[in-house]
């Protein structure tokens, strides 16, 4: 509920703000099999992950950080 | 009982301000300042519900809104705490859960048969014959229960507030005071929640009130912003504190938190101890030395320490005749009360309130009867850790305070006064004082001499007081032993779930509801931890709180869904439709007219004559750079390499599914530069998913939303050139303006990008210019139309007119499975292109080939099928009809409808059906009206 996003263009933002774009994933695979992955599966592992961000209510521009899911700390 | 004492310093009414409330018809007195429950109190009203299960009498309890005992219906709004309600002029209260009144609740016999309702009785009872749940549930559940949903009324709309701090204070008692005060007057910015409408916590009740007046002051003093009557109720990830009050939600980040939420006052347990009249001391100290209302004439205090006494002296000083029970074997009075020392309450007697209660040591089975009708339990206590907890603070068991107490706190979190352990006033306030002053220095406004005050402060603060001595668990006497007054759970009842196995709190919890109602755990939750360890044959110290979770204090549900705001967004010639007299309707969170005059009459205008409708909705991109061409390459199935500099191709967007997303025209407007239109309502869905990729492709080109800069006009119909012959300088003749053209020209004196496109299926322009000349455009082109017949046409006649020609649209044709060969739009697919979005994915669906295809039909006009209408066959379910419209050109209905692959030839049929109706119909591979398209390219 209170989760700050930093946003490059912005500063540190209310999470209400941002769009959720889900774990970052690869934008090709080498095979079908890897691209079926790519297109479908996701980690939904806890602790830390790489995420997209999309700055709806700000610079509707997409931001990369990485967040804990487990509490939601956000550093590298 | 009834009447008040003779008023007092201090006392919260003003006798000088009478009023009336109405109390189940009849009037009831009350003073400003009061509360509901006061002011019943005061008139006499001892019984202030029915319990949730067994239908018991209830009586005011604690005072402090901490108990279920005195929810009541008020002005329509069910389980209002009415002992901290204030009152209103006129408002109206009534008791709840009763029939056919609270006073005589022949629902009362109920507590006779409690020995078929054992815990979890609902799972065990009625589960054979299978039906008999059936019957017997909704009796029950209008038996159990509290208030009546009100069905009618719909509340006033709450705001949300944010405010920032970099303290904030939990709780304003007097710890929660000098916190508050020390932040900010050593200059942090400081906001200070109490949840009732004064601030002093246990300190209100007190007859004296030097210590809370002083610090009352300070904290107004200091600066600190004060919010009474607003209740903390969550914390949240953060951290954010998330309060009611102040009419509306509160969301709170601070960069220090400071829990002063203190302890609630806890009841003992012995037979009938649920008995109206049965009292903490809080709510006795708050009747008397606040409301004036004496609650008793005779009472018995059991008590083992200093609030004990204070309520005793209260009650004597107000003219009862008391008898102190002292847990302690030593105890005595100094001051000439009457003290049974070494003894407890065994049991209590009465029916309607209680009437004696037998007093003996602990474990005895049988004691000496005093009659009484008031009996206070003072100085039992649960420290209020739930919200501190919710930070992530960890707990443990403190055999002084005999209660589980913070241990680890985050970073950035303090807990301090009765929450924190202290048990004397002093220590609580330098525990506050303390932690205003840790806080304030840590960010940046430590106060000179803070260092020194520190330390002081430090030795005041570890003062605790006495150790704790907690009445036995439970009793020997007959009756029952109510450990959880909200969901009617008794000890007999606890006992005998943990013998079932259910022998943890968190079990014992789900199992017999204990804790689990409106106070959530506040006025049971020693009781019913104690009595788990007792029946688990653990101690106190072994067993576990349940887990902190929101809401810790009742919230309203309006509270949390806070102000209804629909966004709602108009084109810039909307007041003109509005003056014509359009009907409108939302299209996404766009208002577009549905209609002008009939959608009849204006697709026959734009058949025949000339009509116009506003698309300024529609999302536009412009999209400029040395790599423009290889973005659109890479977002399309289509090729956009050759298109030339003022031409115009329909392109639809696929996911890497190879779903489409969306369609619409992509115009070249220069080499490096095009003009993309995408569908009013997933514009923004595409802006997001356009970004998203050129993020990680990091292309030479940029993408700019200019949905809202440009208007758009869609000029059509056989008269259309004729009207922007007139509207323009320009040579629109069909050499110089050619379909599928992309040309920029004035429109009458505006600079115009005008597309030669055709979604309605005729001859027409749609018109892009800057959106501040919308309604100059829109009178120019209603002005050059009229010789011609214009009309304006709205979004229901543009659906049929596209119908005609079967051209989709996507989301209401196509659904989140829908690939471009199944809707016939193969053609675009471009497989010798190097990559684009979702090839991956259409080179496996080009193999499989597609299993349905999206087709048209025309069926008989005498039965519209509605949108998701079945296509069965032979009784089985096979598709579904997506848009269906009457159309005059066909003289038929006319549709799109899902069928299974091998059914896409024209003149097959088939059948669609909607509930009972039914009717036959026929696939039509191509457009109802001008298939070839000799009109759109005229």
């Amino acid at each position: 509920m209170g989760l700050k996003i930093p946003c490059p263009n912005c500063g540190p933002r209310d999470h209400t703000e941002f769009w959720f774009g889900g774990e970052l994933r690869p934008i090709e695979a080498p095979d079908a099999r890897e691209d079926f992955r790519r297109v479908y599966l996701r980690d939904n592992a806890p602790g830390p992950q790489r995420e997209r961000w999309y700055h709806l209510y700000g610079c509707r521009r997409w931001l990369t950080i990485s967040r804990d899911t487990t509490t939601n700390r956000i550093g590298d | 009982m009834s009447g008040r004492l003779p008023a007092r310093p201090g006392e919260a009414i003003d006798r000088g301000r009478p009023l009336t409330i109405d109390f189940e018809g009849r009037r009831a007195p009350a003073f400003e300042g009061d509360t509901v429950g006061s002011a019943l109190a005061a008139a006499g009203v001892t019984i202030t519900g029915r319990s949730f299960k067994y239908h018991r009498p209830r009586g005011l309890m604690c005072m402090t809104g901490a108990c279920p005992n005195c929810l009541m219906q008020i002005d329509g709004i069910p389980n209002v705490r009415s002992c901290t309600e204030p009152v209103r002029e006129g408002m109206r209260v009534e008791r709840q859960n009763a029939w056919p009144s609270v006073d005589r609740d022949v629902h009362g016999v109920l507590d006779s048969f409690s020995f078929m309702m054992p815990p979890g009785f609902y799972y065990k009872v009625f589960q054979r014959p299978r039906w008999a749940w059936s019957k017997v549930e909704p009796i029950i559940r209008k038996q159990a229960g509290l208030g009546k949903v009100p069905r009618t009324e719909d509340h006033e709309p709450r705001e949300v507030v944010n405010l920032h701090a970099d303290v904030a204070v939990i709780g304003g008692g007097l710890a929660g005071l000098a916190a508050a005060a020390e932040a900010a007057a050593a200059g942090a910015s400081t906001v200070l929640l109490e949840q009732r409408r004064e601030a002093g916590g246990r300190a209100l009740g007190s007859a004296d009130d030097v210590d809370r007046a002083r610090l009352v002051a300070e904290a107004e003093a200091s600066g600190a912003r004060i919010l009474l009557g607003t209740a903390a109720f969550g914390v949240f990830d953060g951290p954010v504190v998330a309060a009611v009050g102040g009419g509306g939600l509160q969301r709170i980040r601070a960069r220090h938190l400071v829990f002063a939420t203190g302890a609630v006052e806890q009841p003992a347990v012995f037979p009938n101890n649920d008995l109206p009249g049965v009292m903490l001391s809080s709510a006795v100290e708050l009747l008397v030395n606040r409301f004036r209302v004496l609650p008793g004439r005779r009472a018995v205090v059991l008590t083992s320490n200093q609030d004990g006494y204070r309520a005793a002296r209260t009650l004597r000083d107000a003219g009862a005749d008391v008898f102190v029970v002292d847990l302690r074997a030593g105890a005595g009075s100094a001051d000439g009360l009457r003290v049974i020392p070494g003894s407890t309450i065994l049991s209590a007697k009465g029916r309607r309130g209680v009437t004696a209660v037998s007093v003996g040591a602990p474990g005895s089975a049988t004691g000496q009867s005093i009659p009484c009708d008031l009996v206070v339990l003072a100085g039992f206590s649960a420290p209020s850790t739930n919200l501190l907890a919710m930070t992530g603070a960890k707990l443990g068991f403190d055999d002084d305070a005999q209660a589980f107490l913070p241990v680890e706190l985050p970073p950035d979190v303090h807990a301090v006064g009765a929450v924190a352990g202290a048990r004397t006033v002093q220590g609580a306030i330098a525990q506050g004082r303390l932690a205003g002053l840790e806080a304030a220095a840590a960010v940046g406004q430590e106060p000179p001499g803070a260092a020194g005050r520190m330390e002081v402060l430090r030795a005041q603060a570890a003062e605790r007081g006495d150790p704790v001595v907690l009445p036995p668990e439970v009793a020997t006497g007959e009756g029952k032993q109510f450990a959880c007054l909200c969901m009617d759970v008794t000890s007999k009842e606890l006992k005998a779930a943990a013998a079932e196995g259910f022998d943890s709190m968190e079990l014992l919890k789900r199992y017999t509801t204990v804790s689990m109602g409106p106070c959530q755990g506040k006025a049971c939750m020693l009781s019913a931890q104690r009595l788990c360890a007792r029946a688990a044959g653990s101690s106190f110290a072994e067993t576990r709180p349940t887990t902190a979770r929101p809401p810790w204090t009742p919230v309203e549900l309006g509270a949390l869904a806070g102000w209804r705001r629909t966004p709602r967004k108009e084109t810039t010639i909307h007041d003109l439709h509005a003056d014509s007299g359009a009907t409108f309707m939302w299209a996404g969170d766009w208002r577009r007219p549905h209609h002008f005059a009939t959608p009849e009459q204006e697709v026959e205008a734009v058949r025949h004559r000339v009509g116009v409708i506003d698309v300024s909705t529609l999302g536009k991109f412009r999209v400029k750079g040395p790599e423009a061409v290889e973005l659109l390459e890479r977002l399309y199935p289509n090729r956009f390499g050759d298109l030339a500099v003022g031409r115009v191709r329909y392109g639809a967007m696929l996911n890497d599914e190879g779903v489409i997303l969306d369609d619409g025209a992509v115009c070249r407007v220069g080499d490096d530069e095009f003009f993309v239109t995408v569908t009013t309502g997933n514009t923004a869905a595409l802006e997001r998913w356009i970004t998203w990729w050129l993020a990680d492709w990091r292309l030479d080109v940029r993408v700019l939303n200019v949905t809202g800069a440009f208007a758009a006009l869609n000029l059509a119909g056989p008269d259309s050139r004729k009207v922007m012959s007139v509207l323009t300088d320009a040579d629109v003749s069909s050499e110089a303006v050619k379909y599928m053209s992309a040309s920029s020209f004035e429109v009458a004196g505006v600079p115009s990008l005008v597309l030669r496109i055709g979604f309605v299926g005729e001859l027409g322009y749609e018109i892009h210019f800057p959106s501040m000349y919308g309604e100059h455009v829109w009178r120019a082109v209603m002005e050059a139309g009229r010789p011609f017949g214009i009309v304006p046409f709205g979004l229901e006649a543009q659906r049929v007119l596209r119908l005609e020609k079967q051209h989709i649209l996507v989301g209401q044709d196509t659904d989140a499975e829908s690939d471009p060969f199944e809707v016939g739009l193969g053609w675009m697919v471009k497989a010798d292109k190097p990559d684009f979005l979702g090839r991956r994915a259409l080179e496996d669906l080009a193999e499989a080939g597609p299993k349905e295809r999206l087709v048209g039909f025309t069926c008989d006009p005498s039965w519209l099928p509605p949108e998701g209408a079945s296509v069965v066959h032979e009784g089985v379910w096979v598709g579904r009809v997506t848009s269906a419209r009457r159309s005059a050109a066909a003289r038929s209905v006319v549709g799109l409808a899902w069928v299974p692959a091998g059914w896409a030839e024209d003149d097959t049929e088939i059948e669609i059906q909607f509930g009972g109706a039914h009717a036959k119909a026929k696939v039509a591979l191509k457009p109802f009206y001008d298939p070839e398209g000799a009109r759109l390219r005229s």
